[in-house]
């Protein structure tokens, strides 16, 4: 199989498994219409489609192993030496001054692959789905398109394959979770209303329906193969995340958390949008990479930023960046124009992009939005809001890695950095369970952000496919615990329930284990989370080396290292161990059925072992296979004075590094046993002694208060004022107007009436009554009449004698 | 059928039908109603018969009519379609056939309700037909007087202050554009067409077009310019042009209200991009930064104030003015490349083309807005958003259309409203990175108030005002009026391309000839403004 024919069938089999979720969505949301409230026929029909969706996925990870003879677990020296064969294969076309020359990664010249003793693949296969429109106005200047594209990668392939199998696992388990709703008459005791408790036909159906829109969204943000079709994907997950958050519609806390998620995302994305104007405007692209479709080359825009090394060029004194000529627009002329970005607007557009991450993946300040979420039912909290849809922000970081200049990773370094230990200490005080899990949610994501910020961009998504896996297991077993004690949450009034219920209990600890990095040294005795925190830290320690000022970046990760730890075991042993603390829960708790507990056990397997063999391992492989060029070999900026650090200079801190973070762990999962395990101090006490700590805490550091005053009071102020402004101004504008048009027309009657009017009767009077008064003449007297005749002919003879003198 | 006999069997279908149910018996409703409807079902099917003749790979005039009226003073009966007018005709037919399905909550004189109906269909259609300027005015004039009747007669409880200020605004509009056309009418007598109302001509004399033999000046370009643009940016309609809205349409009955929204509206635009921009090129390139300006606030005010609005309805008229705003942004994104990027008008392109289709985006999600809140209102009888409530439980499928319809107007992707929206945003960064940021800011406060409105009114536990026991499920007209619109804003939004494929070679033509025309290119190869 060739390279084209390679990414074609990949290309296919992953549309396909993104498309068959929605096939399901459109089924299965009129549910409520071919189907009764008892029947589960839609999630059948949704955990086909997911699983379909897997199977295709796996294949075609498969396909794409055994076509290139897994050239990404091959040994990093060989698939350097690859990469620098393309980097020549770029240098003898980039001579060439014809468009054509652009490099065409999904399809390589025939020569090309007859020249390696095996066919050679390229890294990423891409190419357009549909058109979407396409503006240009002369031949000349290039056109602005945009497009449904795809764009697969070994990142890509591991992305669809454990959303999907994660998704398959969440529907098998939300079968059980959500069977309360099989009925014609649910009882929602949450709500009240002035009947009592509100009934309402169960809503299963719809519940799978969402479920399986949220897939499609999903795939869609994994597979885009530009910028903005991630845009479209990601509002389309905030709108999934909408409706399920507000699955419980009557429920005022869940319809404010479903506005509050959307809104406090539509913030992130309001910066997304501006970055997407900036690239738009400088690069007049949003694709990934290049490519040549229809006999045109379609330069993307790494590949006009970054040159074959990875690096950036940029003017003398900084303020430049210039984009690779090749791909610049022909002029009038018919010579090449340099296309260039002002590098503050390079930063802008980064930061912007980023703040799209910031609202998605719930990061500082944006980060309040997640735990309110927690109103969702727990199957959408594992699936949506801790393994896919927030992290999809930390997927966008690493996709779009190679846009961002090092004072854009600084930024994300320290937003990650301040996430990671603001949202550990939150959750040291929360005692609902899954509020605990979100805000180590929102602190892994922390993390994975920290992780990409200080250039270790394998290390961050290596982190974010073990937290999906860990993360999800925590949320569906604290579900279980939920499901099993009947909708109690709060941890106050659990305890001891690993007897009720064991294999919950124990597959939380696998994930609890995996996500406070415990290990055995010196042994491949680790779970997944060990690894990737792992690598994060040594990440963050060797920045911290090479850039001396921040190294805060390095401390912060390592304290909250203890911190997860801390909490996490805080968690398990509240829950499950010592003595129960409500009888009358713990009287009716209960294991959950087999549909439950399935899933629980396939997926602490995968958190326990997914990353075995930690940086040599199968996944980091695979991840680290997509990776951005030039990162291996670090950044050395002159500009912004950041260095970057190399793969080499991370190995060498790589074993000190992992020490450092497992004592921290073992430090905070110790003094978690000692509060809450073998209870040999009372948390009541700290709680006592810190109380104006607690409440900062307890309070999530008022930033739901702050942004009250700060932003939605304003808001509404601005509001009101605008209508009245409507009102008051404009419309008392129009009424004056109309009333002086009719005060006009008052005094134009008024005057009608009595100046002409009056003048044409005071006529019509005068006129009147001289006849009148003539008519007084009129006697009838013939003596009189002949006295008329007679003064009047004299009179007459008179005034002709006068006037003929 | 000739293109002659098509064009103008489009445009007096609906007459013809106003004039033939003045026959029929004044008491035999359902008699009425079948024929309006069928008149209405006709005209569409014409128009998609003409749609089916339309030649998208043209950009130039097509199936164009030209025939004598009042020769003594030029005017003549002069029709054509090209890719910017298509879509809207088929819009308004389409809409009218759907406000006229809907038309069964009317009750009160029906016959004369649908006659008026018809004959403001008729003024619509010659409204984006009319190629011939004086002949564009006569049709714009027709359709007001019908307009202010049906909310004038048919209307809520302050309806006459409604038809009245609706039908004085639209006057003084009309006023403006007269003396424009009168002044341009006079002022072409030294081209070589001599005194002409040609819509084609004026812009050929307009841009200096080689055979034009001049071009208006600078001053007529520009006086015209405002007058015209005044005259339609009341229609569109741009802050502070825009508090006939809220009233006409919180009174108007619902399908008035949905051609009010879905079609009238569109008019301005139209008439900015058919009129304003082609024949005073250098007044709108001179006046295309305060049109931006007029854009963004309409945008940002038109949000603010839906947001503070108690009225269901009236919310979704504010949403009108924000969402046209992105209209008026997307067509005055004109720069001749000065502080910008390349010296093209890509940007500008595709401002133009965001602008259209989010017109057509409008037209079909703002209709669908005021009939969702229609359904409500023929139950309960008022519109207080604070006096609702879990509606999602109590009519799901009801529920389930004004969600996505809701959500269409707040420009989700894979709806209609993105596109538009999103690219006239998206666009504007070329021509000022200031106007683009507080534009897009827009997202916030769309979604804040779309989203609000839908909490208070759908979602909850249980209703929370009058006439409780009214609330019935919705009919299946109701679900064929809301599901025909959701589905075309989900079609729009899914396949924006087959929007964008009509209009895109008329409206590079329209960038190219402007771009061309005489007095621009001065600028451009002077590259200063100096005077304007």
């Amino acid at each position: 199989m060739d390279a084209t024919q390679l990414g074609t069938t990949l290309g296919t089999l992953l549309k396909l498994a993104w498309l068959l979720p929605l096939a399901g969505f459109t089924v299965e949301i009129f549910g409520g219409f071919w189907g009764s409230r008892k029947s589960k026929a839609a999630a059948y029909l949704a955990v086909a489609c997911i699983a379909g969706a897997f199977i295709l996925s796996a294949s075609a990870l498969l396909l794409w192993g055994t076509t290139t003879g897994w050239s990404a677990l091959e040994s990093h020296e060989t698939a350097h030496g690859e990469s620098h064969g393309d980097a020549h294969h770029d240098d003898a076309h980039h001579d060439d001054a014809h468009p054509a020359a652009v490099h065409d990664e999904a399809h390589p010249a025939p020569a090309q692959a007859a020249a390696a003793d095996k066919p050679h693949y390229p890294k990423s296969f891409s190419g357009t789905i549909y058109l979407l429109a396409e503006f240009q106005v002369a031949e000349r200047f290039p056109a602005l398109r945009f497009a449904i594209d795809y764009y697969v990668d070994s990142l890509t392939l591991t992305m669809f394959t454990m959303v999907t199998f994660i998704a398959t696992c969440i529907h098998l388990f939300a079968i059980g979770y959500m069977s309360d709703e099989l009925t014609d008459h649910h009882e929602d005791h949450e709500v009240h209303t002035s009947h009592g408790h509100f009934v309402r036909p169960g809503r299963f159906y719809r519940f799978f329906a969402f479920l399986s829109l949220f897939c499609f969204s999903m795939l869609g943000l994994v597979l885009a193969g530009n910028v903005f079709m991630v845009f479209i994907f990601w509002e389309l997950v905030g709108v999934c995340s909408y409706f399920l958050i507000g699955f419980y519609v009557e429920r005022k806390s869940a319809s404010n958390a479903a506005n509050k998620a959307f809104i406090m995302n539509r913030v992130g994305d309001f910066g997304f949008l501006i970055g997407l104007m900036i690239l738009l405007t400088y690069f007049g692209t949003f694709q990934f990479a290049s490519r040549v479709e229809d006999g045109v080359a379609r330069p993307g825009l790494f590949d006009l930023l970054r040159d074959e090394h990875g690096a950036l060029k940029i003017s003398a004194n900084g303020d430049t960046v210039f984009l690779n000529a090749e791909t610049a627009p022909i002029d009038a002329a018919g010579t090449r124009e340099t296309k260039t970005i002002p590098y503050y607007l390079l930063l802008t557009a980064g930061l912007g992009i980023f703040a799209g991450c910031i609202g998605k993946s719930a990061q500082f300040p944006l980060q309040t939005w997640l735990p309110d979420a927690m109103e969702g039912p727990t199957p959408v909290s594992a699936l949506v809001h801790s393994a896919t849809m927030v992290a999809a922000g930390v997927y966008l970081a690493g996709r779009f890695y190679p846009m961002f200049v090092p004072d854009v990773l600084l930024v994300i370094a320290y937003v990650g950095c301040i996430t990671l230990f603001l949202a550990a200490t939150i959750a040291i005080v929360a005692t609902d369970i899954k509020k605990v899990l979100a805000y180590s949610t929102i602190s892994q994501l922390g993390y994975m952000m920290l992780g990409i910020g200080v250039g270790g961009w394998s290390a961050g998504l290596f982190h974010l496919i073990t937290h999906a896996f860990f993360k999800s297991l925590m949320f569906l077993a604290s579900g279980s615990v939920i499901y099993g004690c009947h909708h109690v949450q709060e941890m106050p009034l659990m305890g001891g329930l690993r007897k009720k219920m064991p294999i919950t209990a124990y597959t939380m600890l696998v994930g609890v284990i995996a996500i406070a990095g415990l290990a055995i040294p010196h042994t491949p005795i680790a779970f997944s989370g060990f690894y990737s925190k792992d690598a994060i830290v040594a990440t963050a320690m060797t920045y911290a080396q090479l850039n001396r000022t921040h190294f805060l970046l390095f401390l912060m990760p390592l304290f909250g290292a203890g911190i997860t730890a801390f909490y996490m075991f805080r968690l398990w042993f509240y829950t499950f161990a010592g003595q129960p603390r409500d009888h009358h829960v713990y009287e009716h708790a209960h294991e959950s059925p087999r549909v439950m507990t399935v899933p629980l056990l396939v997926l602490s397997l995968l958190a326990a072992f997914c990353a075995w063999g930690g940086e040599s391992g199968f996944l980091f492989k695979m991840l680290s296979y997509s990776e951005p060029t030039g990162v291996a070999e670090g950044v050395v900026d002159q500009f912004s004075g950041l260095n970057l650090p190399s793969h080499h200079q991370i190995h060498a801190n790589h074993t000190q590094a992992g020490y450092y973070a497992l004592l921290a762990a073992v430090l905070g999962a110790f003094t978690a046993y000692l509060f809450y395990g073998k209870r040999a101090f009372d948390p009541a006490d700290v709680k006592r002694q810190l109380s104006g700590l607690h409440e900062f805490l307890a309070q999530k550091w008022w930033f739901d208060e702050l942004y009250e005053v700060m932003f939605r009071r304003p808001a509404h102020i601005v509001a009101r004022f605008c209508a009245a402004f409507d009102r008051v101004v404009f419309d008392g504008l129009l009424h004056w107007l109309a009333r002086f048009a009719v005060q006009i027309a008052k005094w134009d009657r008024t005057f009608d009436e009595q100046i002409v009017d009056g003048f044409v009767n005071r006529l019509g009077q005068v006129t009147y009554s001289t006849g009148r008064a003539f008519s007084y003449l009129q006697t009838g007297s013939l003596r009189q009449y002949v006295t008329f005749i007679v003064v009047g002919v004299v009179g007459i003879w008179l005034l002709v004698q006068f006037f003929s003198m | 059928m000739s293109d002659t006999a098509l064009l103008s069997l489009i445009i007096f279908l609906p007459t013809f039908g106003a004039l033939a149910l003045a026959f029929f018996n004044k008491q035999s409703d359902s008699a009425l109603r079948t024929f309006g409807h069928a008149i209405t079902l006709g005209t569409l099917g014409l128009t998609l018969l003409a749609w089916s003749r339309f030649d998208p790979s043209k950009g130039g005039m097509q199936m164009e009519v030209r025939i004598p009226w009042i020769s003594a003073f030029n005017i003549n009966y002069q029709l054509g379609l090209d890719g910017i007018s298509m879509p809207l005709i088929v819009l308004t037919s389409f809409i009218s056939w759907l406000s006229m399905l809907a038309s069964s909550s009317i009750t009160k004189q029906v016959r004369g309700y649908l006659m008026l109906f018809l004959i403001l269909e008729t003024g619509m259609l010659g409204v984006f037909m009319a190629l011939d300027f004086f002949l564009f005015y006569v049709f714009w004039e027709v359709m007001l007087l019908p307009m202010y009747f049906l909310i004038g007669v048919w209307g809520g409880p302050r309806r006459e202050y409604a038809a009245i200020k609706f039908f004085l605004y639209t006057l003084v509009g009309g006023v403006l554009m007269f003396v424009a056309l009168l002044m341009l009418y006079f002022d072409s007598a030294a081209s070589t067409y001599g005194k002409t109302f040609d819509i084609l001509q004026l812009a050929a004399i307009g841009q200096g077009a080689e055979g034009a033999g001049g071009q208006f000046s600078q001053f007529v370009q520009m006086t015209a310019f405002i007058l015209l643009f005044i005259g339609f940016a009341i229609k569109v309609p741009v802050w502070p042009f825009h508090t006939w809205l809220p009233d006409a349409h919180v009174e108007a009955p619902t399908p008035i209200s949905m051609i009010l929204a879905g079609v009238l509206l569109k008019m301005g635009g139209y008439g900015i991009i058919r009129i304003a921009f082609p024949i005073c090129p250098l007044g709108a390139y001179w006046a295309s930064h305060a049109l931006v300006v007029l854009g963004v606030i309409s945008i940002i005010y038109g949000a603010f104030a839906a947001l503070a609005q108690t009225d269901f309805k009236r919310l979704v008229a504010y949403s009108s003015v924000s969402h046209m705003g992105y209209v008026l942004l997307g067509i005055a994104v004109w720069t001749l490349g000065e502080g910008s990027v390349e010296q093209n008008t890509t940007f500008w392109n595709m401002g133009l083309n965001a602008a259209m289709f989010q017109m057509l985006a409008h037209g079909v999600s703002s209709p669908g807005m005021f009939f969702m809140v229609g359904v409500i209102y023929d139950r309960v009888h008022h519109r207080d958003l604070n006096q609702f409530g879990g509606l999602m439980g109590l009519m799901p499928l009801y529920g389930g259309l004004a969600v996505g319809i809701f959500f269409a107007g707040m420009g989700l992707p894979g709806l209609c409203g993105f596109w538009g929206e999103a690219w006239s945003v998206v666009s504007t960064w070329n021509y000022s990175p200031l106007y683009a940021i507080i534009a897009a800011s827009g997202v916030i406060l769309t979604a804040g108030y779309i989203l609000w409105a839908v909490q208070r009114v759908y979602l909850g536990p249980e209703y929370k005002g009058p006439h409780a026991e009214a609330i019935t499920p919705i009919t299946e007209r109701e679900v064929f009026i809301g599901g025909t619109l959701l589905l075309f804003c989900i079609i729009l939004g899914v396949f924006p391309n087959w929007m964008f494929s009509q209009m895109h070679e008329s409206i590079n033509l329209l960038v190219k000839n402007l771009t061309t025309a005489e007095l621009i290119k001065q600028i451009f190869t002077a590259k200063e403004v100096t005077g304007l």
